[in-house]
């Protein structure tokens, strides 16, 4: 089809081709028949125009010479009726035509001139038989003016009888006063020719070029290089035989129309050339104009050509451009529908698996819930079974969370908490969840933090932690028992002095991925392995909620794998570094400037020197404690530190011992706190030694100073401020505002448990007008559904809040519903609520909020 | 899209702007009926010039008629007159001459300025057919050399725009060829011819009927013009108290010499025109010496362009190289028709400033003190000798007897067969007749 279009292109552009030439070889053909035509009648004109020009020379000359022969017969018959024609003869006076006149009688070879000399017919030559009025005249001659002449002879008769001859002399320059004073504009040459002589015997003034003279025929041949045999052949023949001859030939490199012109039957010939321009001056600026029309005609019409041609392009491009947009479209379409239609296939697998994964846990809850009835009285099978029901509620539970997060991130909305953390709750928080998890595969797991110059941040740490436990708990899923994990945070250049820059590294040398599946990993709904065929379990969706999650804080995540060398996943994250966080004066107060650390391994040292360098605490290193003892000892400053921080884990040296060394040459009232990941063993004899303690690795200053502040809380006989006992809910009584009759009896039976008392209302608006009914101290607490009829538990709380009795403040409000995101704690926080506890109620969670508000 | 916009607008301007031209090209300019014939102005102011002609070859450029035309153009712009030329030149030997010719034409008052060689202008002066031109103001600047040589009875009846100065053509490769040095003395002279005749040069210097009496005037008056007693004997000679013969004699002997000898034909000689006969076979490297005037060293239609290495030296003579300077000029008819445009248009064509142009263009010398130019390469030692003041005129008008004219005559009788005796005689002859007027 397209190589149809294409030749029809091809044909087509040949065609309008073939036409353009076409067009162009008409106006050709137009043009130089209508020049050609031109150019013969210009020609034409231009010869029929030099020949009327010459014929009124010819004529005038004839006249001249017709003139000067009746003249001359006149005198002769006068001078036959004078008595003394010698006397005439000798007394005539020349004028500007007649020269000079001379009279033989008839008989005698000599006679008398006008000049006075004795005059013969000797110097003149009269052979040529030239005749002018039937007088013969002689060739010319340069007589004793020095200037070219002719003589005509007459003869005198009287009563019938020659008695003598007159002879009359004429110069050929009184011609030119009766010839033109220009010809063709003082462009045209004209020499008057003795026919017989070939000679020139007068060059007319105003004819032709003033520097260029020419003696006779040959010369003018010579001078205009008029060498062709056949040319001067002609021209002799047609002198010779007395007609007029015209040729083209090339004058001085101009084009010209020569000619030689017989005037009084051949005796004297006009002969010259005129250039072509100078008889074809219109002719020419016809020509020209000619010529700019054409001119004009081609360029407008290769405008057209040009403009229709530009058309064209303009007009394929375009349908170029619709037909790529609608491939483009077509292709989007395709890719839409194959997108659409995986979609659809993964979350019809998903179902498939969530219908599994769902019926997995529910079968168990349903399965125990019918041995539990069956065994109610075995008091040891109950708790058996509520114990495994409670797993897999657990399970379903976050099932359910995470479908729900997927959801919230797609539709765009996830609302991140930018709060103040540290880097220590995070990397705790975090340990404290995987360490166990990796425990109970035998895994090892390896925290490192390096180069970190700023553990106070700000950012969303809930999130940071969301991501952390899916990349670490797949880490540990995805890795076989006894593998290892590292868990890295590397602190980056900065970019900006405001942000920190971290990256987070999670490997393990695990399963790894296959290339294919590291293409897909962050879809949603996509799995390593079906999960039903595999032994590990997940949502498949934990990549793609950590995927949205990065890039919504602004950062990348990256993965590189191998099959069955493990994964590396890279999440590169910038954080706001909260102004003036460098707590100085903790550090006075506890009187702590110096403090020395003993650690073998450098980058470790480096890291906490990095950390501490804004503290206006002094760091000492040592490699080991022997370093340590000589140093004091040399110096002999045992009071230069208040702490003395003591890597547990170092190879050469057993912690202890290295302790012990120490403390020989320290007060014991300097604290010596060891560094251990959490979880390490063997540490009881070292803890029992005086004044010690233990620092979780890595290290955070914010750790030490939670340490230091243990401490010094110990010291002064306290208890711990954090240390908050969870108590039961013995003799509480709580209002309660939940529609759902399950939940609201669940709850019931729950607090009834508990030791505790409840009153349960089905509205917002019921609560509220209970809560108006109360005595003041009646309830210790409103649990509040959100999601109920008439009044929601929102409205229901700003209502009771805005009471006026004196607990309506202080009561504690307690949100205990199935919206469990982060806006939901927020709006319930906003609506006057103390708390937001997601639903399903985790009972040890409730009770201990209620004693922390109660 | 939007370059196609533009482009369309621009085309559409175009063909407008064309349509717009065109149709303003159709229009005709309409005005109130009058009489188109134009009347011819007050009747033109002509002056007649008569001049040789040279005879013109295809596409050349005659430049010595060009640097002549400048001058003439000049006085027509600012005198607002025409100058008509008049030429003759001859066809042969046999046809006047236009010496002849210009006298004819002089003594019939037919033109208005004359073109004249020495001698006509000896014979017009004392026929009192000139007018005096010491009154126009270019005269006051003319070199004393040229008033020497065209006052006649106090009156300046002639001036040149170039002073003419004749030398040796010398072929220098040729002679070069054959370790020849340039001959400074006739023996010199004859020795060089007889080394080129015995190496197969048929004919050593080429030769026609006007030019060979330089050799004659070179020797006869090298003493007289560079001896220190030139009025004396220039007055010795007007008396008669010296002969005419006497320094005539070594010349024509010389002369017979060379033509006894071969180095000269004499037939040929007797009837060539001015380079037409020699100036073929020297530019062909076939004869190593000619005679020619200044002007044809920087002429195309002479010897402007050798092939080969062409110097101009002076003529053999007992003082050395001698420079032959025959004073030509213009001389304007006493009974001319239009005498006073005539004199207007000389007096601008011999003005310093004409003859600047002239001399520029023709690179000869001056005979205006004020106008001075390089000469070409070829002309140095002839320019030498002229700077030192070592010169012999051709023509002198202070002398009673023409030279130019007459010396130029016997010689062709020596060339037609003439004896050396028989040419001597003729000189007493003229001598005693013109000392008789």
């Amino acid at each position: 089809m397209k190589k149809k279009q294409n030749e029809n292109k091809v044909d087509k552009g040949i065609s309008l081709f073939l036409s353009i030439i076409l067009v162009f070889c008409t106006i050709g053909v137009v043009v130089f028949s209508v020049a050609r035509k031109l150019s013969v009648e210009m020609s034409e004109a231009a010869i029929q125009n030099l020949s009327e020009s010459l014929d009124l020379i010819e004529c005038t000359i004839e006249a001249i010479l017709n003139n000067e022969a009746e003249y001359q017969k006149i005198m002769a018959k006068e001078i036959a009726a004078m008595d003394d024609p010698e006397e005439f003869i000798r007394t005539y006076e020349k004028n500007q035509t007649m020269m000079k006149i001379a009279l033989i009688r008839a008989g005698e070879k000599e006679g008398i001139s006008s000049t006075g000399e004795v005059f013969s017919e000797e110097g003149l030559n009269f052979s040529s038989k030239g005749m002018i009025e039937g007088l013969d005249v002689s060739h010319s001659y340069l007589n004793y003016m020095g200037t070219w002449a002719y003589a005509m002879k007459c003869p005198v008769e009287k009563d019938g009888q020659n008695i003598a001859t007159l002879y009359v002399e004429y110069v050929f320059d009184s011609l030119d006063r009766s010839l033109p004073s220009g010809f063709y504009d003082g462009k045209a040459m004209l020499y008057i020719m003795d026919a017989k002589t070939e000679k020139f015997v007068l060059k007319p003034k105003g004819m032709g070029e003033r520097n260029a003279g020419h003696l006779n025929l040959q010369d003018f041949y010579r001078a205009n290089d008029i060498n062709e045999p056949e040319i001067r052949e002609e021209v002799t023949k047609c002198v010779k035989n007395g007609e007029n001859i015209m040729f083209y030939h090339d004058i001085r490199g101009k084009s010209s129309l020569n000619y030689m012109w017989m005037v009084n039957n051949g005796t004297l010939y006009l002969t010259g050339y005129v250039p072509i321009e100078a008889i074809q001056q219109e002719g020419k600026t016809v020509n020209q104009n000619i010529f700019i029309v054409v001119c004009v005609m081609l360029i407008a019409f290769f405008l057209c050509c040009m403009l229709y041609y530009f058309n064209q392009r303009q007009q394929i491009r375009l349908r170029k451009e619709r037909e790529e947009e609608r491939e483009i479209h077509n292709k989007q379409l395709a890719e839409a529908l194959q997108a659409a239609q995986i979609a659809s296939n993964s979350k019809t697998t998903f179902l498939s698996n969530m219908s599994h994964d769902i019926r997995t846990p529910m079968n168990a809850v349903l399965g125990f819930t019918t041995l539990l009835a069956k065994d109610a009285e075995n008091p040891d099978k109950v708790r058996e079974y509520t114990k495994k029901i409670t797993a897999s509620g657990q399970h379903l539970l976050s099932l359910i969370n995470d479908i729900l997060d997927v959801s919230k991130i797609e539709s765009g909305k996830v609302v991140l908490t930018i709060e103040e953390f540290t880097l220590n709750d995070l990397v705790s928080s975090v340990d404290a969840i995987i360490r166990p998890m990796a425990k109970a595969r035998e895994q090892k797991f390896h925290v490192e933090v390096t180069d970190v110059r700023h553990e106070y941040l700000i950012g969303d740490e809930t999130r940071i932690n969301q991501i952390l436990i899916n990349l670490l708990s797949n880490a540990v899923k995805y890795t076989p028992e006894g593998g290892n994990i590292w868990f890295r945070m590397i602190g980056l250049e900065q970019r900006s002095a405001q942000y920190e820059h971290i990256r987070i590294e999670v490997e393990d040398d695990g399963y790894g991925m296959t290339p294919e599946y590291l293409k897909v990993i962050f879809d949603a709904f996509t799995r390593a392995e079906n999960s039903t065929t595999n032994k590990v379990q997940g949502t498949g969706l934990g990549m793609a909620i950590t995927k949205n999650i990065v890039e919504l804080m602004g950062g990348t995540i990256d993965v590189f794998s191998e099959v069955n060398k493990g994964s590396l996943f890279r999440v590169d994250l910038e954080l706001r570094i909260p102004e003036g966080m460098a707590d100085k004066l903790f550090w006075k107060q506890s009187g702590i400037s110096r403090i020395l650390v003993v650690d073998e391994e450098r980058r470790a040292v480096n890291n906490i020197e990095t950390l501490m360098k804004d503290m206006d605490v002094a760091v000492d290193t040592a490699c080991d404690a022997g370093e340590v003892v000589h140093r004091i000892k040399e110096d002999g400053a045992k009071d230069l530190y208040q702490l003395v921080l003591i890597d547990w884990d170092m190879h050469d040296a057993d912690g202890l011992q290295a302790a012990e060394n120490i403390r020989s040459v320290i007060p014991s009232s300097v604290p010596i706190l060891f560094m251990a990941e959490s979880g390490t063993d063997g540490m009881d004899e070292a803890l029992h030694m005086e004044n010690t303690g233990m620092l979780s690795k890595p290290f955070f200053v914010s750790a030490l100073k939670e340490k230091i502040s243990e401490r010094m809380a110990e010291k002064a006989g306290g208890h711990t401020a954090g240390a908050v006992e969870e108590g039961s809910l013995e003799g509480l009584y709580f209002l309660a505002a939940e529609d759902n009759e399950i939940n609201a009896e669940i709850l019931h039976e729950i607090l009834t448990i508990e030791g505790a008392g409840c009153e349960i209302v089905e509205n917002g608006q019921l609560a509220v007008e209970r809560f108006m009914n109360s005595q003041e101290g009646e309830f210790d607490a409103i649990l509040m559904d959100v999601q109920m009829p008439v009044m929601n538990g929102y409205d229901a709380t700003r209502a009771i809040r805005k009471l006026e009795r004196m607990d309506a403040v202080e009561i504690p409000i307690i949100a205990m519903t199935a919206n469990a995101f982060a806006e939901d704690q927020k709006e319930a926080i906003k609506a006057g609520m103390n708390v937001h506890l997601a639903k399903p109620i985790d009972i040890e969670l409730l009770k201990k909020v209620i004693k922390q508000y109660t | 899209m939007k370059r196609k916009c533009g482009f369309g607008k621009a085309m559409a301007v175009f063909l407008t702007g064309i349509v717009a031209f065109l149709v303003a090209g159709c229009g005709s300019e309409e005005g109130p009926v009058r009489n188109l014939a134009a009347d011819d102005e007050a009747e033109e102011r002509m002056v007649n010039m008569f001049s040789p002609m040279e005879k013109m070859e295809p596409d050349a450029e005659n430049t010595a008629r060009t640097a002549a035309d400048l001058t003439v153009v000049m006085a027509e712009e600012k005198l607002g007159i025409n100058v008509a030329y008049r030429t003759y030149t001859a066809e042969d030997y046999q046809d006047k001459t236009y010496d002849d010719v210009t006298l004819d034409r002089a003594r019939n008052d037919m033109d208005d300025i004359y073109l004249l060689n020495p001698d006509t202008i000896m014979i017009l002066a004392e026929e009192e057919k000139l007018m005096d031109l010491s009154g126009l103001e270019s005269a006051k600047n003319l070199r004393d050399v040229v008033k020497t040589a065209n006052v006649v009875d106090g009156k300046l009846v002639a001036i040149p725009q170039e002073v003419v100065a004749y030398g040796l053509f010398i072929n220098k490769d040729m002679f070069d060829r054959y370790n020849l040095e340039l001959p400074n003395t006739p023996d010199e002279f004859l020795e060089c011819c007889r080394v080129f005749k015995e190496n197969g040069i048929e004919t050593p210097v080429g030769a026609n009927r006007w030019w060979l009496e330089t050799f004659v005037l070179a020797q006869a008056f090298a003493d007289l013009y560079n001896g220190g007693n030139t009025e004396a004997e220039i007055a010795a000679l007007n008396s008669g108290e010296s002969k005419y013969s006497d320094y005539m004699r070594p010349g024509f002997e010389f002369l017979q010499e060379m033509i006894d000898c071969g180095y000269i034909d004499a037939k040929k000689a007797y009837v060539s025109e001015a380079i037409e006969g020699e100036g073929a076979d020297f530019l062909a490297q076939k004869t190593p010496i000619v005679m020619a005037y200044w002007g044809a060293a920087n002429s195309d239609t002479a010897y402007g362009r050798p092939d080969f290495n062409m110097q101009v030296i002076g003529f053999p003579s007992s003082r050395g190289q001698m420079p032959v300077i025959p004073m030509t000029g213009f001389g304007v008819g006493i009974n001319a028709e239009h005498l006073e445009d005539a004199m207007q248009a000389m007096d601008i064509m011999l003005s310093d400033e004409a003859l600047q142009v002239y001399t520029e263009t023709n690179k000869v010398i001056s005979p205006s003190k004020n106008v001075q130019v390089d000469c070409i390469p070829a002309l140095k030692p002839l320019n030498d000798r002229i700077e030192e003041n070592i010169y012999v005129l051709g023509s002198n008008a202070g002398m009673k007897l023409e030279q130019w004219g007459n010396t130029c005559l016997i010689v062709r009788n020596l060339l037609n067969g003439a004896t050396v005796d028989a040419c001597m005689a003729e000189f007493d002859k003229l001598q005693e007749e013109t000392l008789k007027k």
